[in-house]
């Protein structure tokens, strides 16, 4: 944990993260305009009422940069978790069994990974309707497939732990060998892989938006305001700018607080964890 | 020791490595010695004694977080411990070269392993083409490597063990440097191939003028090759000197503890004698042959791991399996044990057929103690949660019952009651290992198997575990399969001992007749290379005649 707050670029990101969480979490009470309401002052400049200004529509811009992240995080971070659950049970239990059912999933993931991810989304989106179960649903399963391939490749190795063998020789069940033997062994694997996972989300989210596949209007979003801004980019360029940055400083967030986390759990296994 | 003109003298060298707290450790500490060319020092140590960091400073070299604190490394006069990086690199491979304990992972493994040496007398010497392809052969040749025109052109993975370590020797004695670094030369090796790896250096010595030092935790190997010792402890000379003296009369507690700890086939075996008892497990004509799993069906790959294999143990017995890695014992571990399910012949035990699906009963009775005991405890779960497990499933203790009865096997087994709590990094190999003995014993079984427990523990531990193991086999009466490549192991705790080669028994009997009177050439060679290197290792009494 030390080793965590001696770096200044994870210490940064936890920050980022940290606070555009409070950002999105706090949005309701300290946007100054609700980000729905037209002000009929369409496309105003940036100034002391309207910190970014208006959009075409005359909606107060930086409210809805403030409203924009929560949709999008809700969506990344909890296909993010599930995506991580789900794939390393997935994971661990092809490397426990292996034979057919290792054989079986693998070939899925690949199936998966063969088709393109936004064809995907929207084949997936058309059949049960665009609405956010809908997309976390689909966005976790994007996201699955990579856990499932790093956590089966850890946990072959672990199966071949003596610690494995004698559970396994005691008789203890599928379920108990992965459960008690496996899964504690990849735990700080989950924790680098929700982070990673969290920020390709976001970036998948924010993409589909932009296409008008994942968060639909008037619901405030970040790739949304893009998508809005481009035909502005010339005359209005914060209109984009402003959303543009918020994505990317959030996912470099991630990413940077994700790279020190790997890092200190790296270092814990060097250091023999204290021993 | 002063020597007249050393080529290498190194003075009060401490190295110190920096934990990220920002707290120091000494890893080497004050360490001065002198070497002459021409002469061997051998550098003994048990893991963690910090005689590989000080072969690599003889480089010039240290860990990343470690650094040289004080003192110098003169070679030739330079000090290398004061040399800007660009310098040393010069250095290497032409003044001082190192050879690593894996050969196969400091081979390049996608270059032709003649390219390899070519590559040091291209860059080192500044020899190339025609001319460099002729010194790489004759190099090669020289290290003893059969037709080594032919063999030049092979990859690592396609060479043996021994020959990979002798294309390392020929990479680093390429330039002829003044000093050769061996670290652990011979440690991957099989005993067999160890002594005519050991033959070459010991050749390579007499034949150069240069100084060599050797890393190494097997005294043997300093009584074959060294002439002088140096015996390291928590990074400090507990003594240093020649082998003789050193040998013969070693002044130090320490030192005597690791001559002793030296496992040896003429000290009295604790075996007991051979059990004419009720048997407890038959194995009849077991055949393997490992296979590659495909999606439709399994594929048989090369000849069979296993064939013909048949044996009895007996209640209470301890049966020894002797055999070189490749020899199919550790398979053979795994179908007794019901990892691996044998492809013919069968299994009986207690009267019952043994299959790959098992009771809870026969699992019960069957035990198995693993290699290395760091890798069979789970690093996130406490180790006393190891031993409560098979005590709860196998016998319905309530938790504080298996707690107890957890304890009370730690006792028995030398381990503190308090270590129960501990994670299993927290404990030295020695007290792992205890601790998968502990597991394996809560079972109580009828029949432990155990696969090269000591292989991964150094000397002076080896015999405590062996010691604990066989007091613990005595009070319950357990028989044990006994599978290890070290025949001082068979030799002091088995009755009876299997002999195995490219996946066949060649030969089977009691312990004593075996080891005195070998039948099988292949076991006489077993025995022969093994005795050579007790003979190298008793190296009191011989030193004492050929001095006297």
């Amino acid at each position: 944990m030390k080793a965590l707050l001696r770096r200044p670029m994870t210490l940064l990101g936890i920050a980022l993260v940290l606070g555009h969480l409070a950002i999105a979490l706090a949005a309701p009470w300290i946007a100054p305009h609700t980000p729905t309401s037209l002000l009929d002052a369409p496309l105003e400049p940036p100034g002391a009422t309207y910190w970014l200004g208006t959009d075409d529509l005359g909606r107060d811009a930086f409210s809805r940069l403030l409203w924009g992240g929560r949709v999008a995080i809700l969506v990344a971070f909890s296909a993010g978790g599930f995506a991580v659950l789900g794939g390393t049970l997935l994971g661990l239990s092809a490397a426990y069994r292996r034979g057919a059912y290792d054989d079986v999933l693998l070939r899925l993931v690949e199936m998966k990974l063969a088709v393109p991810t936004i064809l995907f989304v929207a084949i997936f989106v058309t059949g049960f309707g665009q609405t956010v179960p809908v997309l976390i649903v689909a966005v976790s399963i994007i996201q699955m497939m990579g856990v499932v391939r790093t956590t089966r490749a850890a946990g072959i190795v672990l199966m071949e732990q003596g610690y494995v063998r004698a559970a396994q020789l005691n008789g203890e069940g599928g379920a108990a060998v992965v459960v008690r033997e496996l899964l504690p062994n990849v735990l700080d694997l989950m924790a680098v892989e929700f982070a990673l996972r969290a920020s390709s989300a976001l970036l998948l989210v924010s993409a589909l938006s932009f296409l008008g596949l994942g968060i639909s209007p008037p619901t405030p979003d970040w790739g949304l305001m893009v998508e809005d801004g481009m035909a502005l980019l010339n005359s209005e360029p914060w209109l984009v700018l402003a959303p543009a940055l918020a994505i990317s400083s959030l996912v470099l967030a991630i990413n940077l607080a994700a790279e020190g986390l790997a890092e200190a759990f790296g270092l814990d296994a060097a250091r023999g964890g204290g021993g | 020791m002063a020597v007249a003109d050393p080529v290498l003298s190194v003075r009060d060298l401490s190295i110190t490595w920096r934990t990220p707290g920002g707290a120091g450790r000494r890893v080497v500490d004050g360490v001065s010695f002198d070497l002459a060319p021409g002469a061997t020092l051998g550098i003994a140590g048990e893991s963690g004694s910090g005689k590989s960091t000080l072969a690599r400073a003889l480089l010039g070299h240290c860990r990343p977080g470690s650094a040289i604190e004080a003192g110098s490394i003169l070679l030739d006069g330079r000090d290398l411990a004061r040399m800007p990086p660009a310098a040393l690199d010069a250095l290497r491979g032409r003044e001082v070269a190192m050879v690593p304990q894996n050969p196969l992972s400091s081979l390049t493994f996608h270059m032709r392993v003649g390219q390899q040496v070519e590559e040091v007398l291209r860059l080192r010497a500044g020899v190339s083409g025609a001319q460099a392809r002729q010194r790489a052969i004759a190099l090669l040749d020289d290290m003893g490597l059969p037709d080594a025109e032919r063999l030049a052109r092979r990859y690592p993975h396609q060479l043996s063990g021994g020959q990979r370590q002798r294309v390392v020797l020929a990479c680093a004695l390429a330039c002829d440097p003044a000093l050769l670094v061996l670290d652990e030369p011979t440690t991957a090796l099989d005993k067999t191939t160890e002594a005519q790896v050991l033959a070459l250096i010991r050749r390579l010595r007499v034949a150069r003028r240069g100084a060599m030092v050797i890393v190494t935790h097997d005294l043997n190997v300093v009584a074959d090759i060294c002439d002088q010792v140096m015996v390291m402890q928590h990074g400090r000379v507990v003594e240093q000197g020649p082998v003789r003296n050193v040998f013969v009369t070693p002044r130090e507690a320490y030192t005597r503890i690791l001559l002793g700890a030296a496992l040896r086939v003429d000290e009295a075996s604790r075996a007991s004698p051979p059990q004419p008892g009720e048997v407890l497990l038959r194995a009849e004509g077991i055949g393997f042959r490992y296979t590659r799993p495909t999606l439709l069906r399994r594929r048989a790959q090369g000849p069979p791991t296993l064939a013909d294999i048949g044996f009895t143990i007996h209640r209470g017995e301890v049966l020894g399996v002797i055999g070189e890695s490749g020899s199919g014992k550790t398979t053979l571990g795994g179908l007794v044990t019901g990892l691996l399910a044998p492809d013919e012949g069968r299994l009986v035990f207690e009267g019952a057929a043994l299959g790959i699906r098992r009771s809870a009963a026969q699992r019960q009775r069957i035990q198995m103690v693993f290699q290395d005991p760091l890798s069979s405890l789970n690093p996130r779960r406490r180790v006393g949660e190891a031993v409560i497990r098979p005590l709860r499933l196998f016998h319905g203790l309530d938790h504080r019952a298996a707690v107890a009865r957890a304890a009370r096997l730690f006792e028995e087994l030398g381990l503190e009651a308090d270590l129960l709590e501990r994670f299993p990094r927290q404990l030295s190999g020695g007290q792992q290992q205890r601790v998968a003995i502990a597991r394996a014993f809560a079972a109580e079984p009828a029949l432990l198997v155990c696969d090269e427990i000591t292989s991964a523990l150094d000397a002076s531990v080896q015999a405590q575990v062996l010691d604990h193991l066989l007091a613990m086999q005595r009070r319950q009466n357990t028989a044990m399969l006994l599978i290890t490549h070290d025949l001082s192991v068979v030799w002091r705790m088995a009755s009876r001992v299997v002999v195995m080669q490219n996946g066949r028994i060649l030969e089977a009997g009691e312990t004593a007749a075996v080891f005195q009177d070998p039948q099988d050439p292949y076991t006489q060679t077993l025995l022969g290379a093994a005795s050579r290197a007790a003979r190298a290792g008793d190296a009191r009494a011989e030193l004492i005649t050929a001095t006297g």
